[in-house]
């Protein structure tokens, strides 16, 4: 099957080699967004409506560059392996060495097309969506300092700068989750994520000091040359290579939120929708997946990492989706959404299906900020109620929010021909093929539950008879322009894209594209020869069962939930909720998880550090304090020698002269 | 009548009589100068111990000692602090406390004082026993003081010591309020003129 | 008995006791004084003593002794006149009252 692509263009494209151009706007990629961030924090507080008058021209801009480098990158070929370059020498301490040197290859593009264009989307949506809000400046520059951010995290070809541009997005979105920091939960939420993405942080670094002493560098090039064929890791031992996947691995756990560090991804919903689609659907979260793929020799090496990587991942999506099945919170089903494609892309990764999983994770970013994006359109619709049991009826007085949610919802559904079923398909082809059945099984699972509560999201949103309050429906109305733009443009891609690159199924344009990043793990490593896709053969039957799987969800939720004029089955969702009561309040209360958490670490945490506080004051404290006041009443006591009386003193003078003669006469002399 | 060679009744010599008898009334004098409760007894039965003292010096043959012994000690020495005691009593008398609360730790003090030097007495081995008393004669104690360079150094630097003491006493216990006799007259001049206009209220 | 060094000392030795107890033990200041002079008085006995009792050394001790009595002499009289600038101002003779050099 050929690709469009090869329709659409007809020679090969025109080259502009690599010159010392290029080098330069890729740093102008990353000092274009920090120059927002800085210049609009400077300012932005008397740019009153205007807020985004710096910092949203500024992401067109790198949206610009960032098009050029990737057209450079992945059409024009002109970067060869890999475009390096050095910026400045940022640590040079004897033998610790540290550069700031940054990397280009097909895998860094076809990120940067995912980073670029949703940020730069939403930074457009964000004009329309924060008009109101007075502290709009502040929201720009914040998004300006995670684009920086993002860029430098897939930009950065060293563990350390990696690690660097990790936490900065982790601190952006802090910023961002808290934006409303006045709202108690708001603040929470900001405080959860930050300490739950620590947690990875912890693994992560640990990781990190492991790789140095091992290979004595950090940078991508000579580490991945290392975990190589024939690199010097035969030298280590099976278990430390095992430790090392592991302990990066939680670093993704924890930025990625899988479980069991997931907690954070639902309650970072407390922050205004456009965070939520770029930083909790689109890139942030996607860091994760995009640090396992680039490290991809150190865990093929690591046959059990992955392993543990793909039971990690296709729970979580199965977790996930049980939860998403009776949330009332639009943007909370989508939240869970979230955590559910994630757990497909680490199921990916973990099976060894790295294209797959840099596919599905494109995918995923078009149709995920699609919906969030779109939801806030909702949201804004009905003034700011995000409940789904009270809305319902709004297709036709929202048209294109709704209809560009409905591709968005198919999408994700795994509904042929829309992107999202190339993406997942590829991926439960391939955990098929490689032999690891149950991640299929599961997936498939997972895939009936995708498609079941969209359209569960779906039908109480958009369809049947409306739940609205009385006083809002009159006032509901389409978002302006600046909103259902990006929203338009977000469908294109989200219905297009896995037709342009995806096919023919593990042979299409973007397989050629991220081949080689990726050969040496599948190829040398875990010595998989590349698979042709036969329709009539087994990938056929496989192709088959997803698109029924996701058809079925699709189904069964259109059928109790409604679609366009139809509403609802009320009476048969509310015997089927009666007969499930436990289950549904389990989901509902998300497996008790939170619950878990706190006991453990706040209550029981709690008791041993209020014990080991004790021991502080009363032992250490204690010790330090009585040394003093032992000092100090010994002090008074010995003070009460000097009486200021001459015949005292002359007593002691003749005390001590017997004691020295009778010392001399029966010790000394002796 | 010459007297016998010993003792009628006891055997022992006469010079060992004398001594028992001037070491007794030594030490019984001064044991009560330190435990008396009237300070003027105390000073009187100081003398008695000085005289005694002196007593013991002629039986040990220094008889130029013993004459400076009651001159100076008795004569001057004693005078002096009976003056004083006169100058410092005070209204109440001798009735209140004469010893402090560590006295009990002062006797125990001198009384082990007393133990060791008795036992490093006894104890030592004296070379030195004479057959019979040496008396000093003056013409040997004035050339050491006068022709010896030690001792004149010695003599010279006594002579300013006591200078040096009287003059101090004298300065130490003048009375502090005396004006001096310019100071008088001024305040004579003042109390005979009449003040300036000026400085009238 | 008068012909043993020994008991000269030994008795030089108990004056000196003597006097260690009345200066360590009398309130009067003019009682310390007088204990010193007991002492200084034990010392000049031990001296004579061992003068008496060496041919070569009788002129010497002599002579040592009269400089103590000079020395002590001297003592004496600005020992007592500190005592008695201090009763002009205080009043009182007891050293158990002068303790202004105490903690």
């Amino acid at each position: 099957m050929p690709s469009i692509l090869a329709v659409i263009e007809p020679g090969p494209p025109p080259v502009l080699p690599a010159g010392a151009i290029d080098p330069l706007l890729v740093t102008l990629l990353l000092v274009l967004p920090i120059a927002g961030f800085a210049l609009t924090a400077l300012i932005g507080r008397r740019l009153y409506a205007r807020g985004w008058i710096i910092a949203v021209p500024a992401i067109v801009v790198t949206w610009l560059i960032g098009m050029f480098i990737v057209y450079q990158a992945l059409f024009a070929g002109a970067y060869g392996p890999g475009l390096r370059f050095t910026l400045y020498e940022w640590i040079p301490a004897g033998d610790f060495r540290v550069s700031f040197n940054l990397l280009v290859d097909s895998l860094t593009a076809v990120l940067l097309i995912v980073v670029t264009t949703v940020g730069m989307l939403v930074h457009v949506y964000s004009i329309g969506y924060m008009a109101h809000d007075p502290g709009r400046w502040r929201f720009f520059a914040y998004l300006n300092l995670f684009m920086f951010s993002m860029l430098l995290l897939v930009l950065a070809d060293n563990f350390l700068l990696l690690f660097a541009a990790w936490e900065l997005v982790g601190l952006s979105s802090y910023l961002l989750i808290g934006f409303w920091y006045r709202r108690r939960t708001a603040a929470l939420a900001a405080k959860k994520a930050f300490l739950v993405n620590r947690v990875g942080d912890f693994g992560f670094a640990l990781g990190i000091m492991a790789v140095w002493t091992t290979v004595g560098t950090l940078n991508f090039a000579e580490v991945f040359e290392f975990f190589g064929p024939g690199g010097g890791v035969a030298g280590l031992e099976h278990w430390m290579v095992v430790g090392i996947a592991l302990l990066l691995f939680t670093g993704a756990v924890g930025k990625s939120a899988q479980f069991p560090l997931h907690v954070w991804l639902p309650d970072a919903m407390e922050g205004p929708t456009p965070v939520s689609a770029l930083i909790h659907a689109a890139t942030m979260v996607n860091a994760g997946v995009y640090f396992v793929a680039r490290a991809n020799p150190i865990f093929a090496q690591a046959p059990e990492a992955m392993v543990v990587i793909a039971a990690v991942g296709i729970f979580t999506a199965i977790l996930a989706a049980s939860i998403a099945f009776t949330q009332r919170d639009i943007k909370r089903v989508l939240a869970y959404s979230t955590l559910s494609q994630l757990g497909y892309m680490f199921a990916a990764l973990g099976v060894g299906a790295f294209t797959a999983a840099i596919f599905h994770l494109m995918t995923h970013g078009f149709f995920k900020g699609l919906l969030f994006l779109g939801s806030g359109s909702v949201i804004h619709a009905v003034h700011e109620e995000q409940d789904m049991n009270r809305m319902g009826a709004l297709w036709r007085r929202i048209p294109i929010t709704h209809w560009t949610m409905l591709v968005g919802a198919i999408a994700i559904a795994g509904i042929p021909p829309l992107a999202g079923f190339w993406s997942k398909d590829e991926i439960l082809a391939e955990s098929f093929l490689f032999g690891f059945y149950w991640v299929w099984a599961i997936g498939v699972v997972v895939a009936v539950m995708t498609g079941f509560y969209m359209f569960r999201l779906m039908g109480k949103t958009f369809y049947g008879k409306s739940n609205v309050d009385p006083h809002v429906e009159p006032k509901i109305h389409e978002s302006p322009r600046s909103m259902t733009v990006p929203l338009i443009l977000l469908a294109i891609p989200s219905a297009l894209l896995g037709l342009a690159i995806g096919l023919p199924p593990a042979d299409g344009v973007l397989h050629h594209w991220l081949e080689p990043v990726f050969h040496t793990a599948t190829a040398d490593i875990l010595g998989r020869e590349h698979h042709q896709f036969q329709l009539l053969g087994i990938d056929g039957v496989l192709l088959l069962i997803g698109a029924a799987a996701g058809a079925t969800g699709v189904a069964a939720g259109i059928w109790l939930f409604g679609l366009f004029h139809r509403g609802q089955r009320t009476e048969h969702v509310e015997s089927l909720t009666e007969r499930l009561r436990p289950l549904y309040r389990a989901s509902y209360a998300k497996w008790y998880f939170d619950e878990l958490n706190d006991l453990i670490f706040v209550r029981f945490g709690g008791l041993v550090a209020r014990a080991i506080w004790w021991f502080d004051v009363r032992v250490v404290d204690g010790a330090v304090n009585g040394i003093a006041s032992f000092t100090q009443g010994a002090g008074r006591g010995i003070r009460t020698i000097q009486t200021g009386r001459v015949q005292n003193y002359a007593l002691g003078i003749a005390l001590g002269l017997l004691v020295i003669a009778v010392m001399y006469l029966f010790v000394v002399a002796r | 009548m010459a007297l016998p060679q010993t003792i009628p009744l006891l055997g022992w010599a006469w010079d060992d009589l004398l001594f028992l008898l001037l070491a007794g009334i030594m030490l019984g004098s001064a044991i009560f100068v330190v435990i008396g409760r009237d300070i003027v007894r105390s000073g009187l039965s100081m003398i008695l111990a000085f005289a005694a003292l002196a007593g013991i010096y002629v039986l040990a043959g220094a008889v130029i000692v013993a004459a400076a012994q009651v001159l100076i000690y008795i004569g001057a020495i004693s005078v002096l602090i009976l003056f004083a005691i006169m100058l410092t009593q005070t209204k109440a008398g001798p009735a209140e406390l004469v010893f402090h609360r560590q006295a009990w730790a002062g006797a125990l003090a001198a009384f082990g004082v007393a133990i060791l030097l008795i036992i490093s007495i006894i104890n030592t081995d004296w070379p030195l026993r004479v057959a019979e008393r040496l008396w000093s004669s003056t013409t040997d104690i004035a050339l050491l003081l006068f022709g010896d360079a030690l001792y004149v150094l010695a003599l010279q630097v006594i002579a300013v010591l006591l200078t040096a003491a009287v003059v101090g006493g004298v300065f130490l216990a003048k009375r502090e309020d005396e004006p001096d006799p310019g100071e008088r007259q001024r305040a004579n001049l003042d109390r005979l003129l009449p003040p300036p206009e000026a400085e009238r209220p | 008995m008068s012909h043993s060094l020994e008991a000269y000392l030994i008795l030089s030795a108990l004056l000196f006791s003597i006097g260690t107890f009345g200066f360590l033990a009398r309130r009067n200041a003019i009682a310390m004084l007088m204990s010193i002079e007991l002492m200084l008085n034990a010392v000049n006995l031990a001296v004579i003593a061992f003068g008496a009792f060496t041919p070569q050394l009788q002129g010497h001790a002599a002579l040592i002794a009269l400089l103590v009595m000079a020395v002590a002499a001297a003592e004496a009289t600005v020992g007592l006149a500190i005592v008695i600038a201090i009763y002009r101002n205080r009043r009182t003779a007891l050293v158990d009252e002068f303790s202004s050099m105490r903690e």
